[in-house]
């Protein structure tokens, strides 16, 4: 099987001829390929270049668009800073909707046209051209909450759910139009998944997650669902405190962050869910021995087979030691669901 | 008598307005500023307790400490006709490179409910900056926050240009998620917290 096969497969629950392997790697994937990060997120041509090229070295079963929370902010107006080799950043004490007023002005940009989300659109179309049906084409998209914070400025939306309930609503209302649309270009362009990161989600407890967050990604994810495609959920941070409702909306692919217990997760979550995860990106994966690595990898399949998928908690951080990316390749190729 | 109780209580739910009425009505009464003081700071450690058990999450954690803030406020011309000064004198920022401050903000709050006088500089600091307000302030207490692998050694050079400086007398504490106490000792800072609650015991303890 190749590595779209295999994931489809998996996907809808037929039999596959190993573990699937979906690590998230950006700055690891342009050092790998000799590209400036700054680059990387500027060019879709480099992004996908070296995106192919670490996904044939270590036998990946996709390719993906990911790259950095700010593409949809940038175009909607927000102040970015960018640099040479590091991700851009979203100047946060210069939020755009630093005056909650702001919002009625706002207006989604097409993303096949705007500068930076029609970037990630191109880089989709490439990938379709490039990897063909080989591998799996993984689109991206920042979530409501995520998208809201970048915005607002992450400091100041913990408050407005508090202070202003109503404009979180309305601020919602439009990142999550936002990313339904981002999401359509790029699987018209060629994405098979999409995937939704809501790292923001992470700061709030159960409360605020299932009043305000829960709602906005149950729509985006039963909008992306209705479009056809698949969505792989991640939520970067502790989302201990909130397992159960995201067990409950539907993803095909739940991505947790290396705080959260795997067993809690399935146990959360039910024996179908597929998890995708979890071992420490920092401390086990770039700073342990590849005998801690596997052995910390075996954990999380054994905490949650058959329905699993091999990653790291988080993105594959810069100067992680190939010996170490490679144990989750041989893990994952030799090992059955 | 104005409710004492009922002010900590407003302070815990972040209810900015009722712990405000609540602060003025206690100096309206002629409350001695030291006894309001005491209540708000034990209030904000119960809040830090909780934020460490995940009983409350960041959202809980910045409306109270905004509430605690503004309360302070209007007491600290109280505090300064009976005498009473901060307890120390605290610089805090984010090192250079790194843009996380959401931590780096809870622990200012912390450090300023436990009535330290607290300097924000923000995020992506240099160490030059650091010594400069470290010097120019006088400060006693410094922290310093990172949240990326790669800018921890920004820590490590930053308490390096602070003993260049001479300003080794300032205690330097040090956290964020991935920095650990045995990389407080070898970049010999003089403490570390893993959270905002405990932020406020180590500072206490090296003053
Ligand atoms: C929110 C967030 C962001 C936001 C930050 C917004 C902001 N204004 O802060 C944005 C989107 C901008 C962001 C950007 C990036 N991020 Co980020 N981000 C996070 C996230 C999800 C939460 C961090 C947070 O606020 N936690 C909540 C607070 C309350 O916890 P805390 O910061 O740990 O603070 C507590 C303690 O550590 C301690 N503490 C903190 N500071 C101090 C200081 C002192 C003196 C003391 C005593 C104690 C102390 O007390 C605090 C309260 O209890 C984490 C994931 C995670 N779970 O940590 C990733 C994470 C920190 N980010 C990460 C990365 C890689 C990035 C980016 C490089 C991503 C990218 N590719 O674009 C950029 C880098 C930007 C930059 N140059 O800084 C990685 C870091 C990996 C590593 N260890 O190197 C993490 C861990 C995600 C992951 N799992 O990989 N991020």
């Amino acid at each position: 099987m190749n590595g779209r096969e295999r994931l489809l497969a998996f996907l809808t629950g037929d039999s596959v001829d190993s573990l699937p392997l979906m690590p998230i790697t950006m700055m690891y994937a342009a050092d790998f390929a000799g590209v400036k990060y700054g680059q990387y997120v500027t060019d879709f041509r480099a992004l996908v270049e070296s995106q192919i090229a670490i996904a044939d070295a270590f036998d990946f079963d996709f390719v993906s668009c990911i790259s950095d929370p700010a593409r949809e902010a940038a175009d909607c107006g927000a102040r970015v800073a960018m640099f040479e080799d590091q991700p851009p950043a979203i100047v946060e004490t210069d939020a755009l909707l630093a005056s909650k007023s702001t919002l009625s002005t706002l207006t989604i940009p097409d993303p096949r046209t705007a500068t930076r989300m029609g970037d990630r659109v191109r880089a989709a179309a490439l990938f379709r051209e490039r990897v063909g049906d080989r591998k799996l084409i993984e689109g991206w998209i920042e979530g409501p909450c995520a998208e809201a914070a970048d915005l607002r400025g992450i400091n100041t939306l913990m408050m407005d759910f508090f202070d202003d309930p109503a404009f979180v609503r309305e601020l919602f209302e439009f990142t999550l139009e936002l990313g339904v649309q981002f999401a359509r270009a790029q699987v018209e362009a060629g994405a098979d998944l999409i995937g939704v990161g809501d790292a923001a989600a992470s700061l709030v407890g159960p409360e605020i997650y299932r009043e305000f967050v829960w709602p906005h990604e149950k729509r985006l994810v039963d909008e992306l669902h209705a479009m056809g495609t698949r969505v792989r959920l991640h939520i970067c941070g502790n989302t201990t405190s909130i397992l159960e409702p995201m067990g409950q909306l539907g993803c095909d692919i739940v991505d947790l962050d290396f705080m959260v217990p795997m067993d809690k997760a399935r146990a959360a979550m039910g024996p179908d869910q597929i998890l995708l995860g979890n071992i420490d990106p920092v401390r086990i994966l770039r700073g342990a021995a590849p005998e801690t690595v596997r052995a910390a990898i075996a954990q999380c399949h054994q905490q949650t087979r058959p329905r699993y998928i091999v990653g790291a908690g988080c993105e594959v951080p810069r100067a992680t030691p190939e010996a170490n990316l490679r144990v989750l390749t041989d893990y994952a190729r030799s090992t059955m669901p | 008598m104005p409710d004492l109780q009922e002010l900590g209580e407003a302070i815990k739910r972040g209810d900015r307005d009722q712990s405000a009425m609540l602060t003025n009505a206690a100096i309206a009464a002629k409350v001695p500023a030291q006894e309001i003081l005491d209540v708000m700071v034990a209030a904000m450690d119960v809040v830090g307790q909780r934020f460490q058990k995940n009983e409350i999450f960041v959202p809980e954690m910045l409306i109270a400490a905004r509430a605690m803030k503004e309360s302070l406020a209007l007491l600290e011309p109280l505090l300064v006709d009976a005498g009473i000064t901060p307890i120390a004198k605290a610089v805090i920022g984010t090192v250079e490179g790194d843009l996380h401050d959401i931590g780096k903000n809870l622990v200012a709050m912390m450090w300023k409910g436990a009535n330290f006088d607290v300097i924000d500089l923000g995020t992506n600091v240099s160490p030059q900056k650091f010594v400069d307000a470290v010097r120019d302030n006088n400060a006693q207490l410094v922290g310093l926050s990172a949240l990326l692998t790669t800018t921890m050694p920004a820590i490590k050079a930053t308490v390096a240009a602070l003993k260049a400086a001479g300003l080794d007398t300032a205690k330097v504490v040090i956290g964020g998620a991935p920095v650990t106490q045995e990389y407080a000792d070898e970049v010999g800072a003089d403490g570390y917290a893993p959270d905002a609650a405990s932020a406020v015991n180590v500072a206490r303890a090296l003053l």
